[in-house]
């Protein structure tokens, strides 16, 4: 017999093997059905017993009583009092279980408050704090250049890592403050395992996931563009003008995602407010755009059939009306100083003149139509320029979560009837009312006529989502003829961006692109060695006529640096502005300019311009450069 | 007791999902518990000639092993046991799970990347993992409240039987009842002046006084219900009715000032049963539904909720003085039951202090907050939503969320997340079942319940005289009425009040009396059938 028995294989008989295969929560949900069956038979037996029991015992006197009697033997008032409570008691029992019945059947469809304060049950988070979040690929999709990733530390513990911390610190976004990619990009919400019984019955073993996202982001162009603006406060962004690909994206000052976990250096980057870390300057930071816009200006006037005007440039400035203060260009006269200059060559001299009187010529509705096209609010007063918010409808993204993590701060200019023809003119040379501009909006701008469709296609950051259209600013024939003249500030001679074709010589990359060099007025002035804003103290008098100290605080006028570039220029494959703050008496195209040249240098060794200039190992044979 | 065992290896099961190994020490405890219980009516027949019902004891046996089973699913998870390393020990838990999640669905390049072996995507194999060791020895195992506990439990069930089964001691009781209520009252005021909040180190060692005060107080009213049914112009004689209502006062005294409401309402509904059961004209039985429908209507009127008040005209004069005198817990306790998800005013006063500590400490964190909450109004909402989930209303919303969230069968024992639910072994004890077991664990319960107080009811029906009939209903009341009351507060049937689930919930001194009461039960159903014995023999020999 105990052979017997020791010959059967016990393990076979493992709750386990009988309920688990491949689910291993399986075998608790099956015991726990069992669990209750059993109890629930065992209760059943009780019940069954009891009221077997529940018959009064006959007495054998009361079996000769008459039957009116034998029926009163034993109800006392008492008794009764005590059959009436029992049956209290039954229903009392079942009122309470009834409400554990609302509770779990009822609330979750018509209780509102239950449902709106869903979120603070405890077991959403714990259910979804295992819950490991996709890995973020760069735009190979290779799985070691990732950008977000697990890791797993030498105590066992799993730990997010990003390679790029810093350079990609705005994009990715913290835990704590504003939500960047990190927050929005990967599908959320897990489902919990369902009731025991449906684990027993229909549960089924979900696929194992794929909750990667694969970016637009190139991983070395981000880090190399990191590089370039090192020391610098500034921002860069590239963008892909036909597909709306945003390829890199970076602003400096940044910091360490690590910084920001802790909550007291996050509180010293949110502190400081002299380098402010936290801000996104390409997204969130408005600048004077200077010349850079005079392409919006351009385009506004392809529009408009105006690309022919002839406008002077004359040293006595434009005079917008009579009585106005003059207009005069950058060198404090005039660059061309003729009666008839043409949009081409005004745009390669970046004639300050010149774009001032063609805004005016083109006037409000055409500047202000052209503006919204590209993105830009057109408001009419300007009060309401710097209230405008944020744009997420700018964004291609399958989620709204992921637009409005990366919306840009909305850019507005002034075309309101109420500022002067000066005032106007000041927009259409980019300054002035025009002044909140982002970066990400200025290489929006420069990927219109970028885009071999004269379209603006909507930026993405997910490389799985189909491109979209934002709007067709312009014809594919004006797109190339602004290309066309877009070229001029960087290849020909006498053009503000010559530096570029200096660095992109012998590469045979034709680029294109417009310099800025934009004044921003009462920029606050910080102490660099305490971070503290600078003042001095005065005395005034108060109403008594007592002298009181104050603190006046300093301010002084920047000088921002603006570069906005696309290469190549029969093919535009990237978009690129580049703006740098306070670069003092140097221009656009002397600070912002090599950092945009570099820029596109290092897309065409990445291979992001196209096979065609990819540079083959050592370059033996420089590929013929291509004419028009 | 097989129940049982398969119920512990599924919690076994589920904390191996989870990355930690309970402990088969306590496990075998609560086996050779059951194992003991089983037997013990062999022993009770043989050797004590127990001749009452089994149903009582089969039905506490039973409520009982569910409580095992629940405490042993609670007590065996780290995180709900460690008082200090709770967040140590849900990182861990965390750990495991988001390492099967790897396990489950990284490919193997991904794990290579990560550091881990290169192993395809496949489902986890449990017997190859090292579980977080229970910490759980033979000693503590031994020596622990869940076996002394019990035990004590038993043995004063046994004593109980065996003291009530004798004739005299009940007769002296009867004779005594207010002897016996002063001689508990003293120790009890004593412990209850020097209490703090509610609790006694920790502990409620006043459970027990249920039971003298209820044997005294049946005592009382088994000698002048007679009397109270004469009246003079529809009054009874006061020589009847004062010393009925000092019986009946004496143990509110301690309770109030221990500001144990639950007690109170579980005192009140026993007495009231015993008034009812026990006087015999209607009026008589009105002026006490009516005096105690006139106390719930002040209370309720007084605590309701500002808004529901709102609602009805005139309430909110009437109800104004009464809510000045009604102490804050009283209000706290009803705003939680009629409006628990819905936050109070910051400015109502028995939430200002909580709010304004919580407040305090948000400060302290981030420094920025005042100036904020000037900017933003809407931002006090949201931090008094956070406070109020976070301070008072954290275990009943929990327990609640608990519920629904088992459905019918529940989640699956060890599948859940009752260790969320602070102490919920105790009080509590019911949402961790309900969430684990689901409806039907709730079902079984109640009905394990209702048997178990049909069948006090039989018994007290089945006694020959008024004082074990009033004994009897109210020890049966007793269970009942704490049970609902514990049940109640926590489907908000009723408001929450800190009382536990006879049998089930994890208890010193509770247990204990529920176990006495037990056997007082048993001893009196003893009784009723060795009368019954009696009765049949000396009328068996006429023809």
């Amino acid at each position: 017999m105990t052979h017997l028995l020791l010959l059967i294989d016990w393990s076979q008989f493992k709750p386990e093997k009988i309920f688990g295969g491949q689910i291993l929560e399986r075998t608790p949900a099956g015991l726990s059905i069992v669990y209750l069956i059993g109890v629930g038979i065992l209760i059943g037996f009780l019940v069954m017993t009891f009221l077997d029991n529940f018959r009064r015992p006959k007495f054998v006197f009361e079996q000769n009583l008459p039957k009116e009697v034998r029926r009163k033997l034993t109800q006392t008032i008492a008794n009764r009092g005590l059959y009436v409570w029992q049956v209290l008691f039954v229903i009392l029992a079942l009122f309470v279980f009834g409400f554990q019945v609302y509770w779990t059947k009822f609330a979750d469809d018509s209780n509102e408050q239950f449902q709106a304060l869903s979120y603070k049950d405890l077991r959403n988070r714990r259910i979804n704090s295992a819950n490991l979040r996709g890995w973020m690929l760069d735009r190979t999709g290779k799985l070691d250049a990732a950008l977000a990733l697990y890791k797993v530390e030498k105590d066992g513990s799993v730990e997010r890592t990003f390679p790029l911390e810093k350079e990609m610190a705005h994009l990715l976004g913290t835990e704590r403050g504003t939500p960047g990619l990190e927050r929005t990009l990967y599908k959320k919400e897990v489902e919990p395992m369902p009731e025991a019984w449906e684990i027993l019955t229909k549960y089924k073993k979900p696929e194992p996931e794929q909750k990667d996202v694969r970016t637009t982001i190139d991983k070395n162009l981000q880090s190399y563009v990191a590089q370039q603006l090192e020391g610098k406060k500034g921002a860069i962004v590239v963008l892909n003008p036909q597909t709306g690909d945003v390829l890199a994206m970076y602003s400096n000052p940044s910091f360490n995602l690590a910084e920001a976990q802790n909550l007291s250096s996050y509180l010293k980057l949110e502190a400081n407010k002299d380098q402010k870390p936290l801000l996104d300057r390409a997204t969130r930071e408005f600048y004077v755009p200077g010349s850079t816009f005079k392409t919006l200006t351009m385009m506004a006037a392809f529009r408009a059939g105006k690309e022919g005007t002839l406008l002077g440039d004359l040293p006595e400035g434009y005079i917008p009306f009579n009585g106005s203060r003059p207009i005069r260009d950058a060198n404090g006269g005039c660059e061309l100083c003729r009666n008839d200059v043409p949009l081409r060559e005004a745009f390669k001299v970046s004639s300050n003149q010149y774009f001032a009187h063609l805004g005016n010529v083109l006037g409000r509705d055409r500047m202000g139509e052209t503006a919204r096209l590209l993105g830009i609010a057109a408001v009419d007063k300007a009060s309401e320029a710097v209230t405008q918010g944020y744009f997420p409808d700018i964004w291609n993204a399958s989620d709204r979560r992921i637009a409005s993590a990366l919306a840009p701060a909305r850019a507005t200019m002034v075309v309101g009837k109420d500022i002067t023809l000066y005032d106007f003119g000041l927009e259409g040379m980019g300054q002035g009312l025009a002044s909140q501009m982002t970066p990400f909006q200025m290489a929006l701008i420069a990927a219109t006529p970028a885009n071999l469709q004269g379209r603006l296609m909507k930026p993405k950051i997910e490389a799985d989502v189909p491109p979209q259209m934002f709007s067709q600013v312009l014809t594919p024939q004006q797109a190339a003829q602004v290309r066309d003249i877009m070229s001029t500030v960087t290849e020909e001679a006498g053009g503000t961006g010559g530096a570029v074709r200096q660095a992109l010589a012998g590469t045979g990359i034709v680029a294109g692109g417009k310099t800025g060099t934009a004044t921003k007025d009462g920029v606050p002035l910080f102490d660099p060695k305490t971070g503290e804003r600078r003042f001095v103290l005065k005395k005034k008098k108060d109403e008594n006529g007592q002298l009181v100290e104050y603190k006046d605080y300093l301010s002084f006028t920047r000088i921002d640096g603006w570069f906005i570039c696309i290469a190549p220029l029969e093919n535009p494959q990237v978009a690129i502005a580049v703006v740098i703050e306070d670069i003092g008496n140097r221009f656009g195209g002397q600070t912002a300019a090599p950092v945009a040249a570099n820029v596109v240098l290092k897309a065409r060794e990445l291979g992001l311009l196209g096979d065609k200039y990819k540079p083959k190992a050592p370059p033996a044979k420089a590929p013929a450069r291509k004419k028009k | 007791m097989f129940v049982t065992a398969i119920s512990h290896y599924s919690i076994h099961y589920g904390a191996l999902i989870r990355g930690y190994d309970t402990s088969s020490l306590t496990a075998t405890r609560n086996i050779l518990l059951l194992l003991f219980l089983a037997f013990l009516p062999v022993f009770l027949k043989r050797f004590i000639k127990f001749d009452g019902n089994w149903t009582l004891y089969t039905a506490a046996v039973l409520l009982f092993s569910i409580g095992l089973t629940a405490q042993y699913r609670l007590f065996s998870d780290p995180e709900y046991t460690s008082r200090k390393d709770k967040a140590e020990a849900r990182q861990e838990k965390i750990k495991v799970l988001q390492m099967n999640y790897i396990q489950e669905n990284y490919s193997a390049e991904k794990k290579q990347i990560m550091g881990l072996p290169p192993t395809p995507p496949g489902p986890i194999d449990l017997s190859t993992q090292t579980p977080r060791k229970s910490t759980d020895t033979l000693t503590e195992v031994l020596f622990s409240g869940n076996t002394v506990n019990p035990a004590i439990g038993i043995l004063g069930m046994l004593i109980a039987f065996i003291m009530l089964r004798k004739e005299k001691v009940l007769d002296w009781l009867q004779k005594n009842g207010f002897l016996v209520v002063l001689l508990t009252l003293i120790p009890f005021l004593g412990a209850a002046a020097l209490s703090h909040a509610g609790k006694f180190a920790n502990m409620t060692p006043w459970e027990p006084a249920k039971i003298p005060c209820l044997v005294g107080f049946a005592a009382i009213l088994s000698v002048l219900y007679k009397n109270l049914a004469k009246t003079y112009w529809g009054v009874p004689r006061a020589k009847d009715v004062l010393p009925l209502i000092v019986m009946a006062v004496m143990p509110f005294v301690p309770f109030f000032v221990l500001k144990d409401f639950g007690q109170m309402m579980v005192f009140s509904a026993v007495y009231a049963t015993l008034y009812l059961i026990a006087v015999r004209r209607f009026s008589q039985r009105f002026v006490l539904v009516g005096s105690v429908l006139l106390v719930a209507s002040i209370l309720i009127v007084g605590a309701l909720p500002d808004n529901t008040q709102a609602k009805i005209p005139l309430l909110p004069t009437v109800a104004a003085p009464v809510k000045k005198i009604l102490p804050n817990r009283i209000q706290q306790r009803f705003h939680l039951w009629l409006d628990g998800f819905n936050p109070p005013s910051p400015e109502t006063a028995w939430w200002k202090d909580d709010y304004d500590n919580y407040y305090k400490k948000l400060v302290e964190k981030d420094p920025n907050l005042p100036q904020m909450l000037a900017e933003d109004p809407e931002l006090q909402k949201t931090i008094n939503i956070d406070a109020w989930f976070d301070v008072l209303a954290f275990q009943p919303a929990q327990a609640t969320f608990g519920l629904a969230s088992g459905g019918m069968t529940g989640r699956g024992l060890g599948l859940g997340y009752p260790e969320l639910i602070p102490v919920a072994d105790s009080d509590y004890i019911f949402s961790a079942l309900a969430e684990e077991l689901g409806l039907f664990g709730g079902l079984l319960i109640t009905f394990a319940l209702i048997v178990f107080v049909s069948a006090g009811v039989r018994t007290a029906r089945d006694s020959r005289d008024m004082f074990s009939k009033l004994c009897c209903i109210g020890l049966s009341a007793f269970i009942g009425f704490q049970a609902l009351v514990n049940i109640g507060g926590i489907t908000r049937a009723l408001p929450m009040t800190g009382i536990t689930l006879p049998f089930v919930s994890h208890g010193g001194f509770s247990l204990i009396t529920s176990f006495v009461m037990l056997g007082m039960l048993m001893a009196f159903s003893h009784r009723n059938s060795v009368d019954r014995r009696r009765d049949t023999v000396e009328v068996k020999p006429q023809p």
